[in-house]
């Protein structure tokens, strides 16, 4: 009798405390959604706000339904269900052409605005000459000692590039005696069409890994092939570009070599090594076959598309006064050229830091001083950093207030605790035995930091400065304290040019053109740009870093 | 930097023929232990690594206490002794791998030839480039079986036909059969007794004087662990091998001398492999030998 | 080879070869940057403050309109055209954002941490992780603009009384932009819990809610503790959200006043980015005081940043 009264009990007792921890249970999961959730509705607002997709005609919203929602629901949901490798190939490859897209208009602005090709042509070749005979004076590394080979490499890329007497001339008001390798180029009486130049600079540098990726695959042949294949591709496409599609030379060559060279790499690599998976490639087919399909059958039909604010003319106009004819392009190229001036400064001393802090520094006082700084440091608001561009750089340097370069330095100190931080996490998780057997080899550091452990450590490392780099193109204050304009209307085409920013383009549309038109329409649609560009940044990373630790 | 700095500055020299190994001393053994021989080996021996009274601590446990042993050259030395004993951290003395551990204080003199490789002006480095390692577990870098094998003459520099170098340092590591065909293939790809056959491989590349060898079959299975043993008597022909294994009846097979360290970090008898499992003098050793503790 | 050779090549000097060298000083370099770093940062703001206040202006050779620095610690008006710099004014407007966010974020954030060190099983976890840094990664002035355009007209409905830029809406902004990072830095301590602890726990018949409140969650208070500072810290100096949503109207609030939350402020980050763009002309008194607020801002938040050091550690001593 005793027995069964204290099962019972017990019986009681245990659903009480289960039900308890189901509650809890579901109420962690709510918080944890609340955020998230919270951030998704607005994300939702905002694109409504800025695409307006009830401004179009019932008609649109079926055919695309029809020929893009429901092919691609249904494939993905069959894969989701047969071949879960295949969707996410599948996602995958099309996530890769997405990005590749947004990056290759990220390029093609670049050459369009601020770098005319003759002007990389030229340096791609006065770089890479003295990069040659530094190879070629390394494989002779025996004869000559290390002190007359970087004499003579430094030698060689001053020459190439600034000529003699060169820079260190102009200031003593020497003549220029012998020009060099970039001038000699550039002001060539007969040059190359521009697509060529970058065909051979561009398109060569999207081939050459192209040509490795198939000759790991396959042999060395297959790579051949495939590079020379490649390389025409991107040729043809200059030609076919602007007869076909109507798209200009320059953004043919760059869009071929950016984005549809690394998708379509990428595509036949796995659909030769993924035998199981390789199905999952008809969901990115269904989806541009559903999106073109749908366009073509929307013009025949006649039925108006949504009024978006996102558009080719938002995207490539200058800013207004108006909110009708405002448009980002100057932001988006200040804030590519803030990003490139960032990352040059960043990647190399954080990098650098962080081997010193792991591989090089003894444990003592003064190692956990600066451990301790850096994390400090990561703590600083970036309103403060700000002020130190500010009284640094422009009061105590006398830079001119607001350029690129003052802008780029200063988010660069920065985002360089983060990208220390990350890289310090990579450099340690790479195996000490690895180590072990470089040194147990008699590598010096360097050999082992160069040989062993920054490759392995790469991936890491790429991720967490990709994560500190989209901090860095999302700050707005830093730039404000630095006296970057309100408002910018000229075009940013040099490290001296004022600088311009999506954040900040859309917190002066926030604050000074506090028109209902702006609030409804140009700031949604700024925001929209700004956050796709950073998702796909946080989503490179987060894939790069899925792929690497896997493999860790 | 000055100029001294400068012209001290020989690691891009061409280093010697890679063929070329008879760089010895012409030290003769003194000591009665080393008296007696074993096979059909030469029976002059020339002492290569000679220890005298190495101590080691890290931080304040001492790990090694007074070592002094002779190891002759083109023999194979067994380190034995239970874990712990710093059997281990001695042959981590000898190229100086201790030197990683900031705790690690190495005190005694340790030759290699006729230097004492804890003096000032040795460089670790370059010591590391005359003594080969074998780790316990397998671990090539994760690059192709070819630049496993480069790896070692690309950072010294090593002049010469780097193919043929690899090819003849495969062979001798007995794996060349079985990768020829693969060369261009991850080093990672390979099964754990092939790991570590490429691991020797890489070892000897160089040609370095004494190869270390660190429990280099505990983490194999029984037929790749026979493969080693076989392969480390055909290295003995031409180097000398030191090895710790706290496997008996490994170090019995294999080894010409044998030390044996027990714990506390001294070591307690060191003489030839047949004297030592049969009638050692030591009755620790006995105890060890026989099981009775370990 | 004879001997002599073999000395020869154990003593050649690899560490100073010119490679090492090179790139041993190099790295070291980058390491001492973050320590000019800070020393700068201490550097500006000191020498660009004492120009503000009147005991140290002279010392620095300035002349002319300076701030007393009782004035600036105690007085509670920031109006600059009068000559009125009492930094009260901003430091309430903060605190209250802070307050206001730490209410959002820190039982959040700790449910959140809980969820991922102890419930939630691999999968889940791998894609609730990076939902969780895209919270972190999207730039403040978006979140900043989100607050005005709808999250402001959304609380309109519930408090009609509400200004257009008000301290609730940043509250709730800021709050879920520190979400992950309380979240984060909690589960690290959470899962740095050894497992024997949970054990001990189940053998004696715990449930896991009883574990993860009573065992789990206790074992790394002081890594939670940690992370609740670092993120106030970052809440006091996030910038644009509150500058785009609180307005620049500088008030003294009440910071424990709830209806004061439905009026507008001027945190000392949002100040600072009004004063600049606004029409300050270098080297008068209003651009001084920007060094003034940086100084206070940057003193808060370093301390603030060594205690959740100092308190970590701890958790880092007991595993």
């Amino acid at each position: 009798m005793a027995t069964e009264d204290r099962r019972s009990y017990a019986d009681g007792f245990g659903q009480v405390s289960r039900t308890v921890g189901i509650i809890f249970r579901y109420l962690l999961l709510a918080a944890t959604l609340f955020g998230i959730a919270v951030l998704a509705i607005l994300l939702v607002y905002v694109a409504n706000d800025a695409i307006q997709p009830l401004t179009a005609d019932a008609g649109w919203h079926l055919t695309f339904f029809l020929t893009l929602v429901l092919p691609s629901l249904a494939t993905g949901g069959y894969l989701a269900w047969s071949n879960v490798d295949g969707l996410k190939l599948g996602a995958m490859t099309l996530g890769l052409f997405v990005v590749g897209l947004l990056f290759s208009g990220g390029v093609a602005i670049i050459f369009l605005e601020v770098l005319p090709p003759l002007v990389w042509f030229a340096y791609v070749i006065a770089f890479a000459v003295p990069v040659a005979v530094t190879v070629g004076l390394q494989q002779r590394s025996r004869q000559i000692p290390f002190v007359s080979r970087f004499a003579l490499a430094t030698l060689a890329f001053y020459l190439s590039l600034f000529g003699f007497p060169g820079i260190v001339g102009s200031y003593a008001e020497l003549p220029q005696l012998i020009p060099s390798v970039a001038t000699l180029i550039l002001f060539a009486p007969i040059v190359p069409l521009d697509w060529i130049q970058l065909t051979l600079t561009v398109g060569v540098f999207a081939a050459t890994p192209v040509a490795l990726y198939a000759s790991a695959i396959s042999d060395r042949r297959t790579g051949l092939i495939a590079g020379a294949a490649a390389l025409a591709t991107v040729a043809a496409s200059a030609v076919v570009g602007p007869a076909v599609v109507g798209v200009g030379p320059i953004p043919s060559v760059v869009l071929a070599s950016v984005a549809v060279l690394p998708t379509a790499a990428y595509v036949c690599g796995t659909a030769v090594t993924r035998e199981q998976a390789r199905i999952g490639l008809v969901l990115p087919v269904v989806i541009v076959a559903g999106a073109l399909a749908g366009e073509v059958l929307v013009d025949t039909l006649g039925y108006a598309g949504p009024q978006s604010w996102v558009d080719w003319q938002f995207l490539t106009s200058d800013h207004s006064g108006t909110a009708a004819n405002a448009g980002l392009y100057p932001a988006i190229a200040g804030s590519i050229l803030l990003m490139l001036t960032v990352a040059a400064l960043s990647f190399p001393i954080g990098v650098g830091a962080a081997l010193y802090l792991e591989e090089y520094a003894p444990d003592n006082r003064y190692t956990r001083f600066i451990d301790v700084n850096i994390s400090n440091l990561a703590g600083v608001p970036s309103v403060v950093y700000g002020l130190l561009g500010l009284g640094l750089f422009v009061t105590r340097l006398g830079q001119s207030t607001g350029t690129i370069l003052v802008g780029g330095a200063t988010l660069a100190l920065l985002i360089l605790p983060i990208v220390i931080i990350s890289s310090r996490e990579a450099i340690r998780s790479v195996p000490s035995e690895m180590r072990q057997a470089s040194y147990g080899m008699g590598a010096t550091r360097w050999q082992t930091m160069k040989n062993v452990v920054l490759p392995r450590a790469f991936p890491g490392i790429l991720t967490g400065t990709i994560l500190a780099l989209g901090r860095a193109i999302g700050e707005t204050a830093p730039l404000i304290m630095i006296g970057a304009p309100n408002v910018l209307y000229s075009f940013p085409s040099e490290l001296s040019s004022k600088v311009s920013a999506m954040p900040l383009q859309v917190y002066s549309w926030a604050s000074y053109f506090a028109t209902n038109d702006f609030y409804e329409k140009a700031v949604p649609a700024g925001v929209v740009v700004l956050v796709t560009v950073l998702l796909a940044m946080n989503s490179i990373a987060i894939v790069l870093r899925n792929r690497y630790q896997r493999e860790t | 930097m000055s100029q001294e700095n400068m012209s001290n500055d020989n690691v891009e020299s061409p280093t010697e023929d890679p063929t070329d190994d008879d760089m010895l001393l012409e030290t003769d053994v003194t000591s009665g232990l080393e008296e007696g021989t074993q096979g059909s080996r030469t029976t002059h021996e020339r002492t290569i690594v000679e220890a005298k009274d190495v101590n080691v601590w890290y931080n304040q446990d001492q790990a090694l206490r007074d070592i002094t042993m002779q190891v002759p050259e083109n023999k194979v030395t067994a380190m034995i002794g239970p874990s712990g004993c710093g059997k281990s951290t001695f042959l981590r003395c000898i190229n100086r791998m201790n030197d990683m551990i900031d705790a690690a204080r190495v005190e005694g003199e340790l030759y290699l030839g006729e230097k004492n490789v804890y003096d000032d002006d040795v460089d670790p480095v370059a010591l590391r480039r005359r003594v080969g390692m074998v780790f316990q577990k397998p671990n090539p870098f994760p690059k192709s079986i070819y630049d496993n094998v480069a790896y070692g003459l690309n950072i010294q520099d090593i002049g010469g036909d780097h193919d043929a170098i690899v090819e003849e340092s495969l062979k001798r590591a007995a794996l060349w059969d079985e990768v020829k065909d693969q060369l261009d293939e991850s080093g990672l790809d390979l099964s754990g007794g092939q790991q570590q056959r490429l691991c020797i491989a890489r070892a000897i590349a160089p040609d370095p004087e004494v190869i270390l060898m660190d429990e280099p079959a505990s983490a194999l299975d029984p037929v790749a662990t026979s493969k080693i043993e076989d392969l480390i008597d055909e290295l003995a022909e031409d180097y000398t091998v030191i090895i710790v294994t706290h496997n008996m009846q490994q170090a019995a097979r294999i080894s010409d001398k044998t030390a044996v360290f027990l714990t506390g970090g001294e070591l307690v008898e060191f003489g030839d492999t047949k004297k030592i499992f049969e009638n050692p003098d030591n009755e620790r050793v006995e105890d060890y030998i026989t099981g009775k503790f370990g | 080879m004879s001997t002599d050779d073999l000395t020869e090549d154990l003593t050649r000097n690899t560490a100073n070869a010119p490679p090492e060298l090179l790139t041993r000083s190099f790295f070291f370099l980058c390491a001492v940057l973050s320590i000019f770093t800070t020393l700068a940062i201490i550097a500006l703001l000191v020498t660009e403050a004492a120009k503000f206040f009147s005991v140290t202006a002279p010392l620095m050779g300035i002349e002319g309109e300076t701030a007393s620095v009782v004035e600036f610690l105690t007085g509670t008006e920031w109006i600059i055209g009068e000559g009125k710099f009492g930094v009260l004014a901003l430091v309430t407007s903060t605190v209250m954002v802070t307050l206001g966010s730490a209410i959002i974020a820190l039982p959040l954030g700790v449910a959140t941490a809980i969820y991922l060190s102890e419930y939630a099983d691999p999968q889940v976890r791998s894609l609730l992780k990076p939902a969780l840094e895209i919270l972190a990664g999207v730039p403040t002035v978006v979140y900043g603009f989100f607050a005005l355009i709808y999250i402001t007209p959304a609380l309109r409905t519930v408090f009609p009384s509400i200004g257009t830029f008000n301290l609730l809406s940043a509250s709730i902004v800021v709050g879920i932009m520190i979400i992950p990072m309380v979240a984060s830095i909690s589960e690290d301590a959470m899962s740095a819990v050894p497992d024997d602890l949970r054990q001990a726990g189940y053998g004696m018949g715990a449930t896991k809610f009883e574990v993860s409140t009573g065992i789990v969650v206790p074992a790394a208070l002081s890594g939670i503790l940690s992370s609740f500072i670092l993120a106030l810290s970052r809440a006091i100096g996030e910038t644009m959200a509150v500058t785009v949503a609180a307005g620049a109207q500088a008030k003294f609030h009440n910071p424990f006043n709830p209806a004061a939350y439905l009026d507008g402020g001027s945190p000392m980050t949002a100040t600072m980015v009004n004063l600049l763009t606004g029409d300050i002309t270098g080297g008068g008194l209003a651009y001084r005081s920007l060094f003034a607020i940086g100084l206070t801002l940057f003193v808060i938040t370093f301390a603030m940043n060594v205690i959740s050091e100092l308190v970590a550690q701890r958790y880092r001593e007991e595993y």
